[in-house]
């Protein structure tokens, strides 16, 4: 059972999307979230305060997303945090760096609200295991 | 229009204003050509039809959001009417029981009707619900056309600096090159141009293209391929 009182970080440049994201988390049951800008912002926040999920889009500026997932992944505290990435980037490379990065789960926008509650399903469901 | 000009530029000052014009148009040639910089211009003008594209995904973008959220907005009203409809009936219902009470059978009847439609408010107002998500998501649009539109910008602004590059160029070094440069400078604002990362792309206008995912479907494959 995932636990749905969890701290989630939003992350993405354009605040149409973290609106549509938080929604759609508020949908499942998620209703502790916080945004970032960018991937400089969600640094701060994580270290500062204590997330158990990210959701991060990777074009943004001064920071990309990918490189705060990477950041993430070599941090001491941070990281095992989960993260998802939702983003408009579908190379092949692009998903393939992601992966290799150390991403849990790669969600292509323009995506639905069945995809979003699948993948995090799948991700908790590993981290279970 | 040749022949008015001809009319004005009479006599001499006419055939001098011809050749220097010649003379200019020859210099130009022959500096773009030396500089590489009709190279330049041809690189120009190949990214326009690449804006044009950009501007058609955008516009099909918006196109196909409206369309959504008006489908949404053409399914949600009529459930959300027939709520509002069926309540009133039963209002009027209740109404003339209290002015005249039924037999206990017809008030059975009544109540039973009632509960059917208590139990039936949470059915629709779930599919309104449904409604008014899928018009949420459709807004989803201006995030994908707005990284677009960055891109066509830096796309402008590439252009736009090329081309003033070639204008400066093709004028002699010295005091008449320093003042147009001032003058172009003032005119135009030398921005950031974003480098072209091969991973930071915004989104994908031609899904079949090589290299490049074009559903959830495909990246959940190439997930699986990769044992991820």
């Amino acid at each position: 059972m995932i636990d749905k009182s969890m701290n989630v970080l939003v992350v993405d440049d354009f605040p149409t999307m973290r609106r549509i994201v938080r929604s759609l988390l508020k949908e499942l049951g998620f209703n502790n979230v916080d945004e970032a800008e960018d991937g400089q912002d969600a640094l701060g926040k994580l270290r500062a305060g204590s997330f158990q999920f990210v959701i991060s889009d990777w074009n943004m500026p001064n920071l990309d997303g990918l490189e705060m997932l990477k950041q993430v992944r070599a941090d001491g505290c941070l990281g095992a945090t989960p993260v998802l990435m939702i983003t408009a980037e579908a190379k092949k490379d692009n998903i393939i760096a992601a992966a290799k990065a150390g991403a849990n789960g790669y969600i292509v926008k323009p995506f639905t609200a069945a995809t979003l509650e699948e993948k995090i399903g799948k991700i908790f469901e590993k981290l279970a295991k | 229009m040749q022949g008015n000009a001809q009319q004005v530029i009479v006599g001499t000052e006419g055939d001098d204003l011809m050749r220097r014009i010649g003379q200019l148009t020859r210099m130009l040639r022959q500096s773009m050509r030396e500089l590489g910089l009709n190279k330049e211009i041809e690189k120009a003008a190949a990214a326009i039809p690449d804006a044009r594209d950009r501007l058609n995904y955008v516009a099909r973008m918006t196109e196909q959001a409206a369309e959504r959220s008006l489908n949404a907005i053409d399914r949600a009203q009529p459930l959300q009417e027939q709520l509002g409809r069926e309540a009133e009936a039963l209002d009027a219902k209740w109404r003339a029981w209290f002015e005249h009470p039924l037999g206990l059978d017809e008030a059975r009847d009544l109540v039973n009707v009632t509960r059917g439609y208590l139990r039936n408010v949470p059915v629709v107002t779930q599919k309104i619900n449904a409604e008014l998500l899928e018009i949420m998501m459709a807004q989803d649009f201006q995030d994908l056309t707005g990284q677009v539109i960055k891109k066509m910008m830096d796309v402008i602004h590439e252009v736009e600096r090329q081309l003033f590059q070639v204008l400066l160029d093709s004028v002699p070094e010295g005091r008449e090159r320093e003042d147009m440069r001032q003058r172009l400078e003032g005119r135009w604002q030398p921005g950031v141009v974003e480098e072209d990362g091969t991973l930071t792309n915004g989104p994908q206008i031609n899904g079949d293209a090589d290299g490049v995912v074009s559903s959830q479907d495909q990246v959940d494959a190439l997930l699986d391929e990769l044992g991820f």
